[in-house]
């Protein structure tokens, strides 16, 4: 077997994984039962609860990743070494430790000034967007840092030489010329808050037409021994990832970075 | 209008370098690769770090961003913008500088047809073959009025007819534009077809700055001349004009016929590499073919120099260890030498 060949099979063997997994759950598909629960105001409000925090985190992890990702990407300084590590925290932590972290931290004096001055998060659909930033803006740094390390420095002095300040350059040049990146980066982000479940029952709960996103309710359902209720629930849910990761695919007319 | 003055600018490769580039001057930084060419240029641009004190016009520009000293500067790689067209390149600069739309049109127009680029405004950067991506990047350099310009190596992607066109092209253009200008080549005849002077700058430090025939007649230093291919430089005796564009030189015993029309020559530069060497008598017409006598042979890597004593001159030859060995060559070897007749240059009274 030639390497192209042994390359291609490995590929389609990963497919065949996940493509069989996801046919297994058509062996408990009911579809009275799936329209039923996609029709139910429980199901409409977490799709709704989970497009909606996953879209403000993604908003959010974006606007705050840019930056970030632009000072790593094209400055030295003191202490960058550490917040490159301190990135890949999400990575290397489990979610529901993340999640353990950010209520132990609300349980310190600084913890319950921000609780009871600020923004109540325990518990509340403002602990599902915290869960979902904290747990994706790192990764959101890294894809955009990626995408602006690809273009080259040289850009942005040409147009300082021609009278852009450092702003305009970035606004006018670099910005643009990794736009697809960020796009590409923002989807990502946004496809991993959507499945994010660890943070987000840890910080927010799992409290019915409240903070119940779809990965909750689908725990909710398996901890419940409802099989048929969790494949509906795992479908709407591939359904969503897959349509819009491929809906961006066809915008963005370029393959994502996956 | 821009005087550059450079006081003793050290940093990177840049040691203790001090040059004065005067108003509407184009000067020519030649140096070998190192030396710190790039980096004097990037000092003037405002791009790098550097000791000393960078003046235009008297004022101080030490601490002055990239972006309000108003340098044109064409890179090396010259990094078109991929994601907006030839017009919007070229537009760019007087955009980010607030000019009017009428005035950003009206200059476009003047510099696409200026470099002949009229035709390219709605292109991308990727659909330009690589003289005209020289053109555009020039183009994007001074749009926006800059009184400075400064150009890395500006004919480097094009072959040598064009740069040679396209060197003339632009020496014009930049002294029609009335810009004071530095640039880096590589190539010494190239710095000799747009510059007024030539700063040769070695290990970070500037040699010699001078005309052109300055430096090939009167090389400052060793490293110059080092670097010039050391020339062999012959003084005239008598000069006599054998018809229309063609005259006769005497150096002591050698008489070197080359193509003229002035009055009189004082020196000739002969460089090593434009000397043949023959064991035998090479065949075709005697013009400017001379018997001689090793003195001295110079061996260097790839190559051998050899001085060969001829009608009371002595001429450093250049030619390839191959070509030394097949020959046998020693001192004292009787031998012919063929002058190349284009490749004189002459130093006028």
């Amino acid at each position: 077997m030639t390497f192209r060949k042994l390359s291609i099979t490995v590929s389609f063997a990963v497919f065949a994984l996940y493509g069989g997994l996801i046919l297994s759950l058509f062996y408990f598909y009911d579809g009275v039962l799936f329209f039923d629960t996609l029709r139910s105001s429980r199901t409409l409000f977490s799709i709704r609860l989970s497009l909606f925090t996953a879209t403000v985190s993604t908003a959010i992890a974006v606007l705050v990743a840019i930056p970030s990702a632009y000072a790593l990407s094209r400055f030295r300084f003191f202490g960058r070494q550490i917040i490159d590590t301190i990135l890949e925290l999400p990575m290397i932590i489990s979610p529901v430790a993340l999640g353990a972290v950010v209520l132990v931290f609300f349980n310190t004096p600084a913890g319950v000034l921000v609780q009871e001055h600020g923004i109540r998060f325990v518990f509340t659909v403002y602990g599902i967007f915290l869960a979902q930033f904290i747990t994706t803006v790192g990764i959101a740094i890294r894809l955009i840092k990626a995408a602006m390390d690809e273009i080259p420095v040289r850009y942005e002095e040409v147009a300082r030489t021609l009278g852009a300040s450092p702003a305009r350059a970035f606004m006018t040049v670099t910005l643009p010329l990794c736009k697809r990146g960020i796009i590409a980066s923002s989807i990502l982000t946004w496809a991993k808050a959507l499945g994010e479940f660890g943070a987000t029952i840890t910080i927010a709960g799992s409290v019915a037409m409240k903070t119940e996103t779809i990965p909750v309710a689908i725990f909710m359902r398996l901890a419940s021994a409802d099989v048929e209720g969790t494949v509906v629930l795992v479908l709407i849910l591939i359904g969503i990832g897959l349509g819009i990761l491929y809906g961006a695919r066809l915008l963005t007319g370029k393959a994502l970075p996956v | 209008m821009p005087v550059i003055e450079l006081r003793n600018i050290t940093g990177q490769v840049l040691n203790d370098v001090s040059l004065t580039v005067e108003d509407n001057e184009i000067l020519a930084l030649v140096g070998p690769n190192g030396a710190g060419k790039t980096t004097l240029l990037n000092v003037i641009a405002g791009l790098t770090e550097y000791r000393g004190e960078v003046l235009f016009d008297g004022r101080n520009m030490n601490g002055v961003p990239p972006h309000r000293r108003s340098v044109g500067y064409l890179f090396q790689d010259l990094a078109l913008f991929p994601h907006i067209s030839v017009a919007d390149n070229i537009a760019y600069g007087l955009k980010v500088r607030g000019y009017p739309r009428s005035t950003i049109e009206k200059r476009v127009d003047e510099l696409t047809e200026a470099l002949h680029i009229g035709k390219l405004k709605d292109r991308f950067s990727y659909n330009l073959s690589g003289g005209e991506k020289q053109r555009v990047a020039i183009a994007r350099a001074i749009a926006p009025f800059q009184k400075i310009l400064l150009l890395d190596e500006p004919t480097a992607s094009l072959d040598a007819q064009t740069a040679k066109y396209f060197r003339s092209e632009l020496s014009a253009l930049l002294r029609r534009l009335e810009i004071t200008t530095v640039f880096v080549i590589h190539d010494l005849l190239g710095a000799e077809e747009m510059a007024d002077r030539i700063a040769i700058i070695h290990r970070g430090c500037i040699e010699q700055v001078a005309a052109p025939k300055d430096v090939f007649f009167h090389p400052g230093t060793r490293v110059v001349s080092e670097f010039i291919g050391m020339p062999n430089i012959l003084d005239c005796d008598e000069c006599t004009i054998l018809s229309t564009g063609l005259v006769e030189v005497r150096s002591g015993n050698m008489r070197v016929i080359l193509p003229y029309e002035g009055n009189a020559i004082r020196k000739l530069a002969i460089s090593p590499h434009d000397i043949y060497i023959s064991d035998v008598k090479p065949p075709g017409p005697a013009l400017n073919r001379y018997k001689g006598t090793i003195t001295e042979i110079i061996s260097m890597r790839t190559l051998v120099r050899a001085k060969v004593m001829v009608d009371g001159n002595e001429l450093l030859a250049e030619l390839s260890r191959e070509s030394f060995d097949e020959m046998k060559l020693d001192v004292g070897s009787n031998v012919f030498i063929i002058i190349k007749l284009r490749r004189l240059r002459y130093f006028e009274v």
